[in-house]
């Protein structure tokens, strides 16, 4: 049978791949395979018992998927999921392959995928998935991706496509997600925060989606809660922000530590930090409740959650504490400065941005995160990553004192561990290959584990 | 005391053509003139806002999404063509990238032949083209004096712009495409008007420009000469780049 035969190739490249040394096989494998029967993924994940749920947006993706995964889990299912953040359609065949047993079938009741916006109507396609969670959109990587308007009209065409009876769980807050929900035929449900008090006075610099879309008219925000995420509306009435079907009220906000916030009438107590934690949690919150889980129970299991690789990871060096941060695009940047040095009062940072093809080859968009809020606040800088140089020029123009730009990952380390005084903690806010190559480091060192046992 | 001399940059449409990282320039000619102990400000020049643009010294026009540009379009020519034109008469420079250096041409015209006008400001036309131009662009730049002689940016269109003969090109390509991936040339400079494709973001990284542009501007203000400032981590970054145009070294 031809899917057997694409199941034994794939796993068999999983674990050459493994075994090289090459990392934790997380694609290659899905590639492989879908050459030897491009209907793999859907074949395999027609044998999943419930279903699937499929993540899609700029931020967010991986840590949503991971909640809603531990949430099936912690009933006792069995979920397979991309979980290294390999989220293009071979990242999630490779994930099936890994759960298939030699006759070629899934065993397992439920998929929780997180998707690349451009993969998501192939996703959807194959998968057939039973929900499909929208977070975000904003720019990121336009060398790769062409403009926000072409991803959006992607994402809209892949969700009109939604198998009969699936749910689209898209946020609110987002005015190009919520134009892209209310040209659906179906209504979606809708997310989003309803705190005030956890809102900022005027929309950052990086905002994209600030037009209406019927009349071109400049939208009127009453709150902006994250990038251009917040409560809207057409000064000419055309167009607002769609009502929450689920919100986040009375948000507290702890630092990288912890988010409380009531969803309805249960209080959750999140163990990871910031804002836009919030929002994938809610997300998470809204997926559970799409799939018919108890509100009280998602509460629980949630406050039990672990965080991703390089998604606010914590390790101690010698005597002080580091704290990963993820932080790949304006908005992401924008909020983890925030958290950073509004909520956690951080002082010590090393900064790594890399031009790698996964990170962006552009690196422009440093110019649009506010490195200003770092002035006066931080104690020492170091700028890392291939193209340290260039974050060096955007720190001297943000008014920040930064040390020498370290483009070896070695160096930069040391680089922050010898500026850092014992029981300080200094945090490493990196791009994406870039967070690779100081976690390679720091296994290197013995100071972390490898990423696919994270 | 004297008071000090005001320089003031003019941000056309920051809200709407704003995609590559633009204000990287903005804050590049606002820092460098208040290092150098000028009264610096910037005026946002919104839809239906002209306030402010006869005191504008350099003004910006950047890049932005097709939905935006041909929003910014009506605006442009009936609240800012003549003040800009009046304004760069007068001496005031414009720089423009990508977006908006298309817009101050004669006309965009789509793969189906269907033409956008620009306002002209340019003797510049840009067509669609297939393949879009993405990547690292190192150009030898056509302006006398300026050191270092290259420029170093960013490009990420697949507009092809063709220069006309009021147009002289900015520079020649050594690394990536430019205007349109053909002659060689990449961007323009026409009387105060300097257009390309390069954002990266372009100021930040060539610094000898941004000081190019606002010595022009101020000419007409009898400034003469800029004090020098020390720009060894801004030529880093530029040096990153110029290294990318080095033929790889052979190892066979």
């Amino acid at each position: 049978m031809r899917r057997t035969a694409a199941v034994w190739a794939g796993k068999a490249t999983g674990a050459l791949s493994r075994l090289s040394g090459r990392g934790g096989g997380t694609t290659l494998p899905g590639d492989v395979a879908r050459a030897i029967d491009p209907l793999v993924l859907r074949k395999l994940t027609a044998d999943l018992t419930e279903g699937s749920v499929v993540i899609t947006g700029t931020n967010g993706k991986t840590t949503t998927a991971r909640l809603v995964a531990s949430l099936l889990e912690g009933l006792g299912k069995r979920v397979i999921a991309n979980r290294a953040g390999a989220n293009l359609i071979f990242g999630a065949t490779a994930a099936a392959l890994r759960s298939a047993g030699p006759d070629g079938r899934l065993r397992a009741e439920w998929g929780v995928f997180e998707i690349d916006e451009a993969s998501l109507p192939r996703a959807v396609d194959e998968i057939q998935p039973r929900a499909a969670v929208v977070l975000n959109l904003f720019r990121d990587q336009l060398d790769r991706y062409g403009e926000l308007e072409k991803i959006a009209t992607t994402i809209e065409s892949a969700l009109a496509r939604l198998p009969e009876g699936a749910t689209a769980i898209l946020n609110a807050d987002d005015p190009r997600v919520g134009e892209i929900g209310l040209g659906l035929a179906r209504k979606p449900l809708w997310f989003g925060l309803e705190d005030p008090r956890v809102a900022m006075p005027t929309l950052p610099h990086a905002a994209d989606a600030r037009t209406c879309p019927r009349c071109g008219a400049s939208l009127v925000f009453t709150a902006v809660y994250l990038g251009h995420d917040g409560v809207y509306r057409c000064p000419n009435g055309d167009f607002e922000r769609p009502a929450t079907d689920i919100a986040a009220t009375d948000i507290v906000l702890n630092g990288f530590d912890t988010v409380q916030m009531n969803v309805g009438a249960t209080r959750v107590n999140l163990p990871v930090g910031g804002l836009y934690n919030a929002y994938n949690a809610l997300a998470a919150f809204a997926t559970g409740q799409a799939l018919g889980l108890e509100a009280e129970y998602v509460a629980e299991r949630m406050g039990e959650f672990k965080a991703a690789f390089g998604r606010q990871e914590r390790m101690d060096f010698r005597g002080r504490h580091l704290v990963l941060v993820l932080s790949k695009n304006p908005a992401g940047f924008n909020e983890t400065l925030r958290t950073a040095v509004d909520l956690a009062n951080a002082t010590h940072f090393l900064i790594g941005l890399n031009d790698r093809k996964a990170d962006g080859t552009d690196v422009s968009w440093i110019w649009d995160v506010d490195f200003e809020r770092l002035r006066g606040k931080a104690q020492v800088v170091v700028p890392g990553g291939t193209r340290a140089e260039d974050l060096a020029v955007r720190l001297k123009y943000a008014g920040v004192e930064a040390d020498k730009p370290q483009i070896d990952p070695a160096k930069a380390l040391d680089e922050l561990v010898a500026a850092t005084p014992e029981g300080t903690t200094a945090h490493v806010l990196c791009t994406y290959t870039a967070m690779l190559d100081i976690r390679a480091e720091l296994v290197r060192r013995g100071w972390a584990k490898p990423y696919w046992e994270t | 005391m004297a008071r000090k001399q005001k320089f003031t940059v003019g941000w056309l449409y920051p809200d709407l053509m704003n995609i590559y990282g633009d204000r990287g320039n903005i804050l590049t000619l606002l820092k460098r003139a208040e290092w150098r102990g000028y009264q610096a400000r910037v005026i946002e020049l919104g839809r239906g806002t002209t306030g402010g643009m006869d005191e504008v010294d350099v003004f910006f026009f950047g890049g932005g999404q097709d939905r935006e540009q041909a929003l910014v379009y009506d605006d442009l020519l009936e609240h800012k063509q003549e003040p800009l034109e009046k304004s760069v008469a007068a001496g005031a420079m414009v720089l423009a990238v990508c977006g908006g250096y298309q817009l101050l041409g004669h006309y965009y015209q789509t793969a189906e032949g269907e033409r956008f006008p620009g306002i002209g400001m340019i003797d510049v036309k840009t067509e669609a083209g297939k393949k879009r131009f993405i990547g690292d662009v190192v150009i030898d730049a056509a302006i006398e004096g300026l050191q270092p002689a290259t420029l170093v940016g960013f490009e990420n269109h697949s507009g092809r712009t063709f220069l006309g003969n009021a147009a002289r090109p900015l520079g020649k390509v050594r690394l990536g495409s430019g205007n349109n991936g053909s002659d060689g040339t990449e961007g323009c400079l026409q009387g105060g008007v300097l257009g390309t494709y390069l954002h990266g973001s372009l100021l930040p990284k060539n610094p000898q420009l941004a000081d190019y542009l606002v010595r022009r501007a101020l000419t007409r203000r009898g400034v003469t000469a800029l004090s020098p400032l020390d720009d060894s981590a801004e030529l880093a970054a530029h040096d990153r780049i110029l290294q990318r145009a080095q033929p790889r070294a052979t190892t066979r």
